[in-house]
């Protein structure tokens, strides 16, 4: 069986720094799975090249089994790949129903964007900011509309950058609920680094470190994994393979 | 040869009356990010205060070399206390304002000193080049130029003030931060720039004859060569103005001035669509 | 709500534009009725870059140079066609085709929008320069010598369509014009409640968001960029249907004009801009009365005040104080 989203030794040079050094991963058909790493792991740039904002500078991204490598952002997002920033990125100017609309108005007629755009704003809960004009909403506010944004026009991939991030430890765990309940219908990536955030959630686990993939295994796996703990400390993790367990 | 040195020195003059009257504009968009659109009133501004001066009986190179820039800097001055300031951030409001402000100065300056064509002659008549005559007053212009060139280039690069200059203009969070008076720095930024077009637009005048709207015939030329040159001020004014310079000097001597300047233009938009960052977003990216 | 309202205010347009055109002429006269004409013409103009900067986001500083095209290409058009119906598709589709390949090279090249202002006002300075060049016997297209600086003073008014013997009354022209400008800013409503105006008003917001929806931003801004363009290119003929062509219709002085119009009525209004139109045309025309003031010298001072005192512009200013005065 083709994976639905597959990257074959992906690899991101700026300049003379590799941020992403020819990583591979496979995600299928409604998985769940979370990519985390520290700062600076390369998560943000892999993130970039899975949604066409950077051309990567070698490897493939496959869907279904072909090369979208090049392709522009939009014509990525017309695949069914829904995709949530790390900043919001919203219509600032536009009310949140309208916003969430518009995304869904690409696939159906006028009456049935709207109707799927409340019912995505219901589901996370938010329906009675409907009306509000998106640029007056507060944080957390706002990390809820994009995610209806996002997830509103039913994409088969959905691609989260720290969508936690900024988020009061209440809306954090609302969040992972909502992921969780999400993943019935949909793959999704998560990007991360809040550990915390990665027990509540994952199934499947994959570290970054330095642009490689350090460690992919179940979440309990790798959370326990030594190596993982390093390089969150700031330790190489070669270090800890010397000394005799 | 001597028609080779003849027509080699015709375009380093296009060359260098491109840069320099695209400098000031670089120094300001290259400090400050401000897209100053009353460019080119500053120019002629300069070309102006250096005819009054000779007017009023002045030594010319003292018109054109001291008069023109320092009149020219305090207006500078006085337009970045009054307008600039307050726009600092807002690029297209900056643009929108600059631009009124270039439609008010060619507006007085029109009833001022009326429609028609000012000037004076070139000085230094003419050097012979074998069986070729070029004017001597051009040479001079290529000279000056590559001496303006080299003061700023070293004031930036060896003066305490070229470092805190420098400094804003890598990160004006991180130098202020610092305790640099970024808005001083600014201040002095758009002062020195409108004093370098004051003198350009003197250097040209000759050149150029003055009227109020002279300033038009030479905006577009400057943006487009600042633009294409990218975000290193002075390495990419530079080589934007030799490439583009010579591009025109080809079109003029080969069709019409204003076929030269076309094709300069359509050679432009195509650097900038191959090199959307300018010619210094991917050459020489650590010059100035 | 949001439908009602704006079928309410077209209405109110058309409702305006057809007292005008019925009432005007009874009470003006000649000069004055080419004078308004005039003035519906830049109404139009000032409607263009309404659409494209306020609502597309794109600050176009050559708006002129498809007005100063749409009127060249009228004359040219009416010159060589005869029947001078046929000269309004002519108008209109040189404008469009020069917008759509301007557009093309802007948004497909990935130009930053400061690069953007630049570029279109350098490309009006260099069509004002060459259309100035353009004196000679040698620059004609067929018919139509295109007469350098002096323009074209021949351009033949609009004639009653299929009969090239009879043109239109200035009075006739007006209503035209002022049928254009209705039309226009019913188009325009139209555009910005379609699924296509939404999609550019929501790329104005986030260009980013709009294109991980799915939106090919640089075929929206292509889109919108060249309705623009032709809407100043009807403009242009409309205005060579009043005056003459001459190359000051490429000047920058009417680029300028045109920017200050939408500023000061408000960017992201419709309504704004034609008002602010008007009032800067009637302002332009009082300072040339006066003997020892160049005009450029108040429309600068008014713009640099503009930015400074009123960055919204007229119509949301007012809108704003008006609520607050209603609001306890």
């Amino acid at each position: 069986m083709t994976a639905l989203l597959a990257t074959e030794n992906l690899t991101m040079r700026f300049g003379g720094v590799v941020a992403v050094d020819g990583v591979t991963l496979s995600i299928g058909e409604r998985e769940l799975r979370c990519l985390i790493g520290p700062n600076g792991a390369g998560k943000s740039t892999f993130f970039r090249c899975l949604t066409g904002q950077y051309r990567p500078t070698s490897g493939r991204v496959l869907w279904r089994g072909r090369d979208i490598v090049g392709l522009e952002p939009h014509a990525i997002a017309r695949l069914g790949i829904g995709i949530k920033t790390q900043v919001p990125s919203l219509f600032d100017g536009l009310t949140a129903l309208e916003g969430v609309a518009l995304g869904v108005r690409r696939l159906h007629g006028e009456r049935e964007a709207r109707r799927r755009a409340l019912a995505a704003l219901d589901r996370l809960g938010i329906a009675d900011l409907a009306g509000a004009t998106v640029g007056l909403l507060a944080h957390g506010q706002r990390q809820l509309v994009e995610l209806a944004t996002v997830v509103a026009p039913e994409p088969d991939l959905i691609i989260l950058d720290e969508p936690t991030a900024g988020m009061s430890a209440e809306e954090t765990a609302g969040t992972a609920a909502l992921i969780r309940e999400m993943s019935r219908d949909h793959a999704i990536v998560v990007v991360e680094h809040d550990m915390q955030f990665i027990r509540a959630i994952a199934e499947t686990v994959t570290v970054l470190h330095q642009g490689r993939v350090l460690v992919e295994d179940t979440a309990p796996v790798v959370l326990s994994d030594p190596r993982v703990h390093d390089v969150y400390l700031g330790r190489p993790p070669e270090a800890r393979q010397a000394v005799p367990a | 040869m001597d028609a080779i040195l003849a027509t080699g020195i015709q375009a380093l003059t296009g060359i260098a009356s491109l840069l320099l009257v695209s400098l000031g504009l670089a120094i300001v968009f290259g400090m400050m990010r401000v897209i100053n659109l009353a460019h080119g009133e500053f120019l002629m501004l300069g070309a102006y205060s250096a005819i009054l001066a000779v007017e009023a009986g002045v030594n010319l190179w003292v018109a054109m070399l001291v008069v023109a820039p320092v009149c020219v800097g305090l207006l500078g001055a006085v337009v970045e206390r009054l307008v600039i300031r307050r726009l600092y951030g807002r690029m297209v409001d900056t643009m929108l304002a600059t631009w009124g402000l270039s439609l008010a100065l060619i507006g007085a300056v029109t009833m001022a000193f009326g429609n028609s064509v000012a000037g004076f002659s070139a000085p230094l008549g003419s050097v012979q080049i074998g069986a070729y005559s070029t004017s001597g007053y051009g040479l001079f212009l290529i000279g000056a130029t590559v001496v303006l060139l080299l003061a700023v280039w070293m004031v930036l690069r060896f003066t305490p003030v070229g470092l805190i200059a420098r400094g804003t203009m890598q990160n004006a969070g991180m130098a202020a931060a610092l305790g640099v008076p970024t808005e001083r720095v600014y201040a002095l930024s758009f002062a020195a720039g409108a004093a370098v077009s004051g003198l350009a637009g003197a250097l040209m005048a000759p050149f150029s004859g003055v009227v109020p709207t002279m300033g038009t015939a030479y905006i577009a030329k400057c943006f487009i060569t600042v633009i294409t040159g990218g975000a290193a001020m002075l390495a990419g004014t530079a080589t934007a103005a030799g490439l583009l310079g010579s591009v025109n000097t080809i079109g003029t001597f080969a069709f019409t001035p204003v076929l030269g300047e076309v094709l300069m233009l359509g050679v432009a938009i195509v650097l900038l669509r191959l090199l959307p960052q300018g010619i210094t977003g991917r050459f020489f990216r650590r010059a100035l | 709500m949001e439908r009602r309202r704006a079928a309410f205010q077209s209405g109110l347009a058309v409702f305006a534009a057809a007292v005008a055109a019925w009432w005007l002429p009874q009470v003006l006269e000649l000069f004055s009725i080419i004078n308004a004409t005039v003035y519906t013409a830049m109404a139009v103009l000032a409607l263009s870059l309404a659409l494209v900067w306020g609502f597309g986001g794109i600050l176009c500083f050559g708006q002129a140079a498809f007005f100063g095209l749409g009127g060249y290409a009228y004359a040219v058009g009416a010159l060589n066609v005869g029947d001078t119906t046929w000269a309004i598709p002519i108008a209109l589709l040189v404008p469009t085709l020069a917008a759509a390949a301007l557009g093309y090279v802007m948004f497909y090249g990935r130009i930053s929008d400061v690069y953007m202002g630049v570029i279109t006002l350098t490309v009006t300075l260099i069509l004002f320069n060459f259309i100035n060049s353009t004196a000679g016997e040698e620059w004609r297209i067929g018919a139509a010598p295109l007469g350098g600086f002096n323009g074209i003073p021949a351009t033949p008014p609009l004639n009653v369509p299929g009969d090239p013997g009879t043109p239109l009354t200035p009075e006739q022209i007006f209503v035209v014009a002022l049928a254009c400008l209705a039309g226009c800013y019913v188009l325009c409503k139209l555009i910005l409640r379609s699924h296509f105006g939404r999609v550019v008003v929501a790329i104005r917001e986030n260009e980013l968001r709009a294109s991980l929806l799915g939106y090919d931003v640089r075929l929206y801004k292509l889109g919108i960029f060249t309705i623009g363009g032709a809407m100043a290119g009807l403009a242009g003929m409309l205005f060579a249907n009043c005056v003459f062509v001459s190359p000051t219709m490429f000047s920058l002085a009417y680029s300028g004009q045109i920017i200050i119009w939408v500023m000061i009525g408000g960017v992201g209004t419709l309504f704004g801009p034609v008002v602010g139109a008007m009032l800067l045309q009637a302002l332009t025309a009082w300072a040339g009365t006066l003997p020892d003031i160049n005009p450029n010298l108040i429309l600068g001072l008014v713009l640099v005040v503009a930015v400074l005192a009123i960055p919204r512009g007229l119509q949301p200013t007012l809108a704003g104080l008006l609520r607050r005065r209603e609001a306890p």
